[in-house]
């Protein structure tokens, strides 16, 4: 690591200078400018309208995640008779099968993961609105793990999707996609959208707020 | 103002104008990674797009995998896996898987060489600013590797069930996956920028 100079200097942040930074290119730019002079993205000192946005797109998931979990996730026909499966059934079945380790994988990518997710950005979301003095370093950490799982919970509508093309074997054995599939990646791709919404900047704006105060 | 980036997690100046090849730094204050200073980047993401179209292209052109049971055989390829789903009448899912495994990461692909190759040559081009924003914006929607686990889950689900073969298209999705990971691992955004930005100034 070298020498970060401007590291002993007590938070001088761009938005204090006066500054904003292009989230495409990372240009710094006046705040008066709206569009970056690099790469022509628009510029905003924090994101537009972040915690609604952000809290309007978790609602959203929240939502869908009912129905992700209520409804089968795909369906076996077998021989004449079709038996759906929940992703929670899904993960039972399996610990049944003694294939634990998949079982585990499941668990994680698909329940662990998006309620994690959903729980963690209505953490962080809440801890803005109210400007909380909860270690900022932690909840920037929480919020890139939060960011860089997201899209790991995917893996489940790939599970559906790579069985519903390969098992068909005439009017044997097929497997066909349940509502769940729709819904959850659904989920997945909301909460993307609410991560990638949501300003971590602002758990620290709060922090320098609280400062002042005092 | 030369050589200041601020950070993207709690907006601090930091400055890294004094950074040496091989070097990285990372925000003194909230710990979010910055920038790593590479003279052989460029190339490094060149080397590994260009495996990673090869193996793409293999990855297209043989059959992915094969279920047998009871004397009775289904063979996929790639593209088939979203296709199947389109036919169950959910078409949502089949364009985002579609896009999520081959169709972003595709084009991905084609705009890194794109940008790259100009940026390796020290050559300035017109349209490295609009490839460049496009690859910043695209690159979390690519999931080669997500995909990869999902297809490994699968196996392990109907392995019971029936006899499973990986044709030569899986391994080459599975190298397309590692390629593609590290030609993205290795370009680095601000860098990148203050590249383009040079050679436009120049
Ligand atoms: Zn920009
Ligand atoms: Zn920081």
């Amino acid at each position: 690591m070298p020498e970060l100079v401007s590291a002993t200097v007590p938070a001088t942040t761009a938005a204090s200078r006066g500054l904003s930074a292009c989230h495409v290119c990372c240009k710094l730019a006046p705040a008066e400018v709206h569009h970056c002079p690099r790469c022509g993205s628009a510029m905003h000192l924090r994101k537009n309208d972040s915690i609604q946005r952000t809290l309007a797109l978790l609602v959203t998931a929240c939502l869908l995640y009912i129905p992700a979990n209520l409804f089968p996730i795909m369906i076996t026909d077998q021989l004449g008779s079709s038996e759906g499966s929940t992703i929670m059934g899904g993960v039972i079945l399996l610990i049944h099968h003694d294939a634990l380790p998949v079982a585990l994988v499941i668990f994680v990518f698909s329940v662990m993961v998006p309620s994690g997710k959903l729980m963690s950005m209505f953490y962080l979301v809440w801890t803005v609105k109210r400007h909380s003095p909860v270690s900022p370093r932690q909840r920037t950490i929480m919020y890139r793990v939060t960011e860089f799982v997201g899209k790991w919970s995917m893996v489940d509508v790939f599970v559906v999707a790579i069985l519903v093309a390969l098992v068909h074997l005439g009017g044997l054995l097929a497997i066909r996609p349940g509502f769940a599939a729709l819904s959850f990646a659904g989920v997945v791709v909301v909460t993307m959208i609410a991560a990638e919404s949501f300003d971590p900047r602002l758990i620290w704006d709060a922090m320098e707020k609280n400062g002042r105060k005092k | 103002m030369t050589g200041d980036i601020a950070c993207h997690g709690c907006d601090l100046l930091v400055n890294v104008a004094s950074l040496k090849d091989g070097e990285s730094a990372s925000c003194p204050r909230c710990g979010s990674f910055l920038t790593r200073a590479r003279s052989d980047a460029f190339s490094r993401v060149l080397a590994y797009a260009f495996a990673g179209v090869i193996l793409l292209i293999l990855a297209n052109s043989f059959s992915f995998l094969s279920f047998a049971a009871s004397g009775l055989e289904s063979v996929i390829t790639l593209r088939q896996t979203p296709r199947a789903i389109w036919d169950y009448d959910m078409p949502a899912v089949a364009i985002m898987v579609a896009a999520f495994i081959i169709v972003i990461p595709a084009v991905i692909l084609g705009m890194l060489l794109m940008l790259c190759i100009p940026l390796q040559q020290g050559r300035y081009r017109p349209w490295l600013v609009t490839t460049a924003k496009w690859i910043f914006l695209a690159q979390n929607w690519a999931m080669v590797e997500v995909f990869i686990i999902g297809v490994i889950v699968s196996l392990v689900k109907i392995a019971a069930m029936a006899t499973i073969v990986l044709g030569i298209s899986f391994w080459a999705y599975a190298g397309f996956t590692i390629c593609f990971t590290l030609a993205l691992a290795n370009l680095d955004r601000y860098q990148c920028w203050e590249r383009i930005e040079a050679l436009e100034s120049a």
